[in-house]
């Protein structure tokens, strides 16, 4: 919960208008499905589920993302081994530098 | 049914082999390691001789296992690797055994140390080899357990840092005076700490609603004799690891706001925190109210601050429901509307 409101409040210090965050996969998904959204930031494990279909509901709608997990290890999502990975804690910098990325591209 | 002429040799040479070595025989046989002792002069070292333990691990009858070749229990008779492994357990030996995956009869399978030792005649020729097994279930079981238990430890820990960075990075951003930095990380660390602690007690698994409270409010009570002026009623509702801690947070925000501007910072103000489980059109809901009277008059802040944030943000969003702060002018109201959690009873 905490570390939600961190990243929101990184966020909107980035300059970011509207940040939505869902805590589980279903909340996601319709979220997803409901607007149009310039990036996102992808937990690998949604409250104990493996967030794949999300994964796949970003992917297909061509919303640029990046993964972020407490797992040290390299637990790659397969299919996406490409996508940069953020690991807690994480730095204000990383974090930025990947949003930056997104959305420039 | 005449029995083959090479049964009936393998037959006599169990026979003989008991007669020969008696009470070690008898030894062998009640013992509870398992064991075989195989014929070194046939091709795949027939089994001659199989005792009660072995019977039981493999779950075979003896007379299915007398005869057999000596690898017939192997999961994976084609496993290169393995067979390696026992040929040079069966040309050497070796201290620590070499681990191979068997399979029972009733096709489940099992990991066992397998120890092989040669028993040789007079003339010092290998006779029979003699193998004992020491059952890895047990072990490969508590393997894999401490490993998932490193594992969730590890994204504990990493959860935990982040959780801490979060606070201090709010600390830092919503005051100047080092003092009150400090203050503001310390009492929530703390409050994180307590609810690590009231977890672990309960394995990890969940959280009493009631114990919760009690928990964040403990440090609140203990000067001033402020303990009687907080009322909490309600059931010991149990909540998953997450939420609790998201609450643990909250209430210690709630606690931290009556204490230094609410009812408990003059002498004689009052909180009561009671909640119930109420069947809503949207299911069943948990009502929490926090309600705070007979404090200085109220006004409402003129900016959210983080505390507020947390209730009505971070709590509402963890636990699926809705937070309000109510700035009612004869003390602060909280209202939490959250789904009950699975098993919690109706009143």
């Amino acid at each position: 919960m905490l570390i939600l409101m961190m990243i929101e409040s990184m966020l909107a210090d980035l300059g970011c208008e509207s940040i939505i965050a869902a805590a589980t996969i279903a909340e996601a998904l319709a979220l997803i499905e409901g607007q149009v959204f310039d990036a996102a930031m992808l937990d690998v494990n949604l409250k104990g589920d493996n967030s794949r279909p999300v994964a796949d509901a970003l992917a297909a709608r061509g919303v640029p993302f990046f993964f972020s997990t407490g797992n040290g290890g390299h637990h790659t999502m397969a299919g996406y081994e490409d996508r940069a990975i953020l690991r807690k804690p994480f730095m204000f910098e990383d974090l930025t530098a990947l949003f930056k990325n997104l959305l420039a591209c | 049914m005449s029995k083959s002429g090479e049964q009936k040799d393998a037959e006599a040479k169990v026979e003989g082999f008991a007669q020969k070595l008696g009470p070690f025989v008898v030894a062998a046989e009640t013992t509870r390691m398992a064991m075989v002792f195989a014929d070194a002069t046939q091709p795949g070292n027939p089994i001659i001789f199989a005792n009660d333990s072995f019977l039981s691990l493999t779950g075979y009858d003896r007379k299915e296992i007398l005869g057999q070749s000596f690898n017939f229990l192997m999961a994976h008779c084609a496993d290169a690797e393995a067979l390696a492994q026992i040929k040079a357990e069966f040309e050497s030996g070796s201290d620590c055994g070499t681990e191979v995956l068997y399979r029972r009869k009733d096709g489940s399978e099992f990991w066992a140390a397998l120890f092989i030792s040669p028993v040789r005649d007079k003339n010092a020729n290998i006779v029979q080899y003699f193998a004992s097994y020491v059952d890895l279930t047990k072990h490969k079981d508590e393997l894999i357990q401490s490993r998932m238990l490193i594992d969730e430890l590890n994204h504990r820990v990493k959860n935990t840092l982040a959780t801490v960075q979060s606070i201090v990075w709010q600390a830092l951003r919503t005051n100047t005076d080092p003092a009150v930095i400090r203050a503001s990380i310390e009492s929530r660390l703390s409050a994180l700490s307590r609810s690590h602690d009231l977890l672990t007690r309960e394995n990890w698994k969940s959280a009493g609603l009631l114990d919760l409270v009690h928990n964040a409010l403990e440090p609140f009570g203990v000067s001033g004799g402020r303990a009687a002026r907080i009322a909490i009623k309600g059931e010991n509702i149990r909540f998953p690891p997450q939420a609790a801690l998201a609450l643990g947070i909250a209430f210690n925000e709630l606690a931290t706001n009556a204490m230094k501007y609410g009812s408990l910072s003059n002498e004689r103000g009052s909180v009561l925190i009671e909640w119930k489980i109420e069947r809503t059109s949207e299911g069943r809901r948990l009502i929490l109210h926090w309600q705070e009277k007979d404090g200085p008059p109220v006004t409402p802040p003129s900016h959210r601050g983080f505390g507020s944030s947390v209730i009505e943000r971070g709590l509402a969003h963890e636990l699926q429901g809705t937070a309000h702060l109510d700035y009612r002018p004869d003390g602060l109201v909280c209202t939490m509307n959250i789904p009950a959690p699975p098993g919690a009873l109706d009143e």
